[in-house]
């Protein structure tokens, strides 16, 4: 929980939630778990606001809550961790994926339940189906069935999961909220440590839901208003078998999904694209086999590789036996060798792969920011762990001034560490050797950080450029609802064009270049955040295996 | 040596025992155990004679080192061939670095138009070091003689740069290039990753990233690098 990671976090609850969310969840950020009355105490919000705030926490899985420290009868503690409100970073990347997997209602899905958090099997279905109506020409709606469909094969791909029940609140109800607002979910036994997602066993299982009908179009206001409230009742009532369980996005899913993406470009780029698509088989067998942080997949045989193959790639089984063996030779290591049954059994080294990409990153970065000249050394030293300052311009084949500048600015960023081998036991300068190093796991977390403070860079930036020009965009939103009045009260032209020339040309230049800024901004934020995905996927590799 | 005496023939003596590496005037007089002036007088007078000479060394540059005036001073002292009158030629080095890349590449694309299969391809890409001094030495852009080492050096930075990679096969002894039973062979590659998306936004490459902040004298919202990059 670095200060960077708390003010980014900030940042997203503000633009997400609002300010009265943003202060209850920094400030459960920075203080760890805390009760009720030490939350309403320490910020000075009136209870109501902070129960609703803990409520909007809670339903997006921000914040958990369990009993507390001092035992069974103690009121119950809130937590809140940075890893989860760093996910809306990441939100546009799981709309789009969801869209390229599963279509537009696929891509309707996730966005649905990323904006409620979690909700029913039958509200998003209903939901969706409306919203594909909407949009859709008139006379045709979407069928529900579809949309369950959908909604199964995502939760078959485990894309979406079940919400974990709740643990039971203590017997002091005076100290604690609401639980929250799950309609109908029995109390299941006390449990000390929180259930994830994934012990429950029933996570994927999709509940048999009686859902007839089609998407209904938001009537028109010419519609009799009592009609319409008497539908509404009806719609109401109606219950379709999956009261109480709740359904949330399976970000760790998404992860691995990235995470194949990534490995399959980078043999694109480093050999060539039939070498991506072997590697792209081979992942795409072990989705369901291999758990996520495994180092590396099951081994496969190249007989079941050949037979998964896509058809439209009819490659030789020889041809194929060759490029596995070319994969296996790269010094990059994705693929390795376990064995000879089979025709040979290959796996994808997962985290090998993770840490060469993180690698590049490094190296990118550096090459960007301080030169090739300077990369060069970077790679050098990443190669050969401890080198003198002679030894560093021997090799890299630069002269001594340059050399000794780029190392020292390079260290100043302690991008590169000195480590100090004494001769004598006293450590006298004039005799210890001075080893130039780079390591590479500290120099990630750094980068992550740096990462971090970057989009929270963004983000103000982008409030800064809508405040500034907040009299404009006032303007030219009140215009726009003046022309859409007019429009739908059938005005003449003359009126339309006196209307739109209220915007002077220099403001409509203005109002241009803004979006513009503001379109930069955004896209710059989700580029960061491929940075540190990848960035973030590889420390949390380490983290698992030592 | 008509008209030198035994002490001058005494220096004359160590300083040709030192070859073409040279030694250096303290090493001298420890050697011939003469105060320090009797050994500068005798130097000077050598020199004047046209019998030794000095060469400035190129690892220390105060230092100089006295050897016999009709040797070749030792790649050590010069510097060899990177080393010009005590300069480091960086623009020659990096000629040659541009020259064996270019070299590499043509040699990777030429293997992957020809549309074999891919061991095949992935073979003819590889070049031996021989072959590559062999395509240096011809292009002439070389005024010193290049041995296959430093060919080799400059093969190394290339591999420090990410562009090139290294492999070593055993290869039989007299085949052509190879040294010790073994032949590197390089070959031109590909980056693995694009730029990054940390190095596309200015805080990726801002000179003063940690001195911003909200508020401060430099802040996001008065930063002159974000404004250049939202009008470009």
């Amino acid at each position: 929980m670095t200060a960077q990671e708390v003010r980014l976090c900030g940042l997203l609850l503000q633009e997400h939630f609002g300010e009265m969310v943003e202060k209850v969840g920094t400030h459960l950020l920075k203080s760890g778990a805390q009760n009720l009355r030490m939350i309403l105490h320490e910020t000075g919000i009136s209870l109501d606001l902070l129960k609703k705030s803990l409520c909007v926490l809670v339903q997006h899985g921000a914040c958990v809550f369990s009993s507390g420290r001092k035992g069974p009868g103690s009121p119950t503690e809130y937590r809140t961790s940075c890893d989860r409100i760093l996910r809306i970073l990441r939100y546009p990347r799981y709309i789009y994926t969801a869209k390229t997997l599963y279509g537009d209602t696929g891509e309707l899905i996730i966005e649905e339940l990323l904006q409620r958090g979690h909700m029913t099997m039958s509200s998003t279905v209903k939901t969706v189906a409306d919203r594909l109506t909407q949009n859709m020409e008139d006379g045709r709606s979407m069928d529900y069935n579809d949309v369950s469909n959908s909604f199964s094969n995502l939760v078959e791909t485990h894309f979406l999961q079940r919400c974990p029940p709740p643990p039971r609140a203590g017997p002091k109800e005076s100290a604690t909220p609401a639980p929250p607002p799950v309609p109908g979910t029995p109390t299941p036994p006390i449990s000390t440590a929180l259930p994830t997602a994934e012990s429950f066993p029933e996570c994927y299982k999709v509940p048999h839901v009686t859902l007839i009908g089609r998407g209904k179009r938001p009537l028109s206001s010419e519609d009799v208003d009592d009609q319409r409230n008497a539908k509404k009742a009806k719609m109401d009532s109606e219950t379709h078998g999956d009261e109480g369980i709740c359904w949330q996005v399976n970000f760790e899913r998404f992860h691995l999904h990235f995470r194949d993406q990534a490995i399959i470009s980078a043999v694109a780029n480093k050999l060539d694209q039939t070498s991506s698509e072997i590697v792209r088989t081979m992942l795409r067998m072990s989705e369901v086999t291999t758990s996520p942080s495994a180092t590396c997949t099951k081994p496969l045989s190249a007989n079941e590789i050949f037979r998964s193959l896509p058809t439209n790639y009819n490659i030789a089984r020889p041809i194929l036996d060759q490029y596995l063996t070319l994969l296996v030779d790269d010094p990059m290591e994705f693929v390795g060798k376990a064995g000879e049954s089979g025709g040979g059994m290959y796996v994808v080294n997962m985290h090998r792969a993770l840490a060469n990409l993180a690698r590049a990153t490094l190296e990118s970065v550096v090459q960007e920011r301080f030169g090739s000249r300077s990369a060069r050394i970077f790679r050098l030293l990443l190669r050969k762990r401890h080198l003198e300052q002679k030894q560093v311009e021997d090799f890299a084949m630069i002269p001594a001034k340059e050399a000794k500048d780029m190392l020292y600015s390079l260290l100043s960023q302690n991008l590169v560490q000195l480590q100090e081998v004494p001769k004598t036991p006293d450590y006298a300068p004039s005799r210890t050797f001075y080893l130039y190093t780079v390591n590479q796991l500290p120099t990630a977390r750094m980068l992550l950080q740096n990462c971090y403070k970057t989009v929270a860079n963004l983000i103000e930036r982008r409030l800064y450029e809508s405040k500034e020009s907040k009299r404009l965009l006032e303007k030219s939103q009140r215009i726009e609802a003046i022309l859409a009045s007019l429009q739908a009260s059938g005005a003449e032209p003359e009126q339309l064009t006196e209307v739109e020339e209220m915007i002077t040309a220099p403001e409509k230049q203005q109002l241009d270049a803004l979006r513009l800024h503001i379109n930069k901004l955004d896209s710059a934020e989700n580029q960061v955040d491929e940075t540190i995905f990848l960035i973030e996927s590889y420390v949390n590799s380490t983290t698992t295996t030592s | 040596m008509k008209g030198s005496d035994n002490q001058e023939k005494l220096v004359y003596q160590v300083i040709e025992d030192a070859g073409n590496k040279g030694i250096w005037s303290r090493d001298i007089r420890f050697k011939s155990n003469l105060p320090l002036t009797e050994v500068n007088k005798i130097l000077k007078n050598l020199e004047s004679k046209k019998l030794i000479k000095a060469v400035k060394s190129v690892a220390a540059s105060k230092k100089k080192v006295y050897m016999l005036y009709n040797i070749q001073p030792d790649r050590s002292v010069t510097g060899g061939a990177w080393y010009s009158d005590q300069d480091f030629e960086s623009e020659f080095v990096e000629v040659l670095n541009q020259q064996c890349f270019k070299f590499l590449q043509s040699k990777a694309e030429a293997a992957k138009d020809s549309k074999q299969s891919p061991m095949i391809q992935r073979n003819s890409s590889l070049a031996t070091s021989h072959e590559v001094w062999k395509y240096i030495c011809e292009l002439g852009i070389s005024k010193v003689d290049l041995s296959m080492d430093d060919i080799e050096t400059i093969l190394n930075t290339l591999i420090y740069d990410g562009k090139v990679e290294l492999t070593v096969i055993a290869a039989k002894e007299g085949t052509v290039g190879s040294v010790d039973g073994q032949m590197k062979l390089y070959r031109g590659v590909n980056a693995v990753l694009l730029p990054t998306g940390m190095v596309r936004t200015p805080c990726g490459l801002c000179p003063v990233f940690d001195d911003c902040q909200e508020g401060g004298e430099i802040s996001p919202s008065n930063c002159i690098y974000m404004t250049e990059w939202l009008d470009f």
